[in-house]
């Protein structure tokens, strides 16, 4: 960590829905980053039909930003069967995808750890799903669970990197807190975000926790454990990105 | 028909057509009328959601309460992240 550089600064996006008819759309903003942050992360949805059409628009807009970008699929992304062919257009467009693992950017102000994972629905405490009953109902519960998992495996990576990193956050297109969805009907809830992913979060020293997938919910809140958690999804920041400050650790010498 | 099941079946429409996709389209039928209401990134988006709305109810006066969404522009101002 150079001296006097005392915070790292992330800008963030999720849900850009990407299709020909945004093309465009987002390069004005992305061509000024450099001079703003230090990196910028993709929290899912992607494109709007998961095809690789849509894949191509999001990489070539997105790579026109001069920062690192690391990104996570979301639902839509998924939709047309593709997420393996999406993660490698990007990849090879220069974007680090994130599903299970743990990256750490090297940027001429810090070390920037991201654990990523899209993350499922399952819901939150009193509005639940329970791995009980139909297999149907199990394998739904269980997809949750194992989303959790994969973010846990992400931070493993991030604990075994050397030099560490100077700042550690957390990338999902599912909400790890309620907190964010206010504005949403509770009723969907459940199918917005998991428990688990909060409680991961709690146990991983997080400095930042971003998420899409909420267009109604809201931009600020926290876990359980106090870890800011930022819902970045387009239609609720309203503005190409948000860049967040994050202080970088004091640790003894 | 219930307003309720039709509100709930063009509303699936939406979700599930390859032309749209979009899960966050709310209707709401009001006698022959229907009301559009949501945000959508294009007016491409708008037009496809209106034509599966048209589609589902061709008897039904649209009422077209779509938001679009906003030009991406850089944000004003960082914020500061700090921890509880």
């Amino acid at each position: 960590m150079p001296r006097g550089d005392t915070f790292l600064r992330i800008a963030a996006v999720g849900d850009v829905h990407m299709a020909d008819d945004l093309r465009g759309r987002y390069a004005p903003a992305l061509a000024e980053l450099a001079a703003k942050a230090d990196a910028l992360l993709v929290a899912g949805d992607l494109t709007q039909h998961g095809t690789l059409d849509e894949t191509a628009a999001f990489a070539e807009e997105f790579a026109t930003s001069k920062v690192p970008v690391v990104a996570v699929l979301g639902n839509h992304d998924h939709h047309s069967g593709l997420d393996q062919e999406i993660a490698e257009l990007i990849g090879r467009a220069g974007i680090t995808v994130l599903e299970g693992e743990g990256v750490v950017v090297d940027t001429p102000r810090g070390r920037i750890g991201v654990a990523g994972a899209k993350g499922f629905c399952l819901g939150f405490t009193g509005r639940c799903a329970a791995n009980f009953g139909e297999t149907q109902m199990k394998a739904f519960t269980q997809h949750g669970i194992d989303s959790a998992e994969l973010l846990r495996r992400g931070f493993d990576d991030l604990d075994e990197a050397e030099p560490s990193p100077d700042v550690r956050i957390a990338l999902t297109h599912f909400a790890p807190t309620t907190s964010t969805l206010r504005g949403e009907p509770a009723e969907i809830w459940p199918f917005l975000g998991n428990h688990l992913l909060g409680e991961v979060i709690d146990d991983a020293r997080v400095d930042l926790s971003v998420h899409g997938h909420a267009h109604a919910g809201s931009e600020r809140g926290k876990t359980e454990g106090g870890v800011p958690v930022r819902n970045v999804a387009q239609p609720v920041i309203r503005s190409a990105y948000r860049i967040y400050e994050i202080p970088v650790r004091v640790t003894a010498a | 028909m219930k307003n309720e099941h039709t509100n709930q079946r063009v509303e699936q429409a939406i979700a599930n057509d390859a032309r749209t996709n979009e899960l966050g389209v709310r209707i709401d039928c009001i006698d022959r009328r229907v009301l559009v209401r949501g945000e959508v990134a294009s007016e491409e988006r708008r037009a496809a959601v209106l034509e599966v709305v048209r589609e589902q109810l061709p008897e039904a006066e649209i009422v077209d309460h779509l938001r679009l969404s906003d030009a991406a522009q850089p944000p004003r101002r960082a914020e500061v992240v700090q921890p509880d």
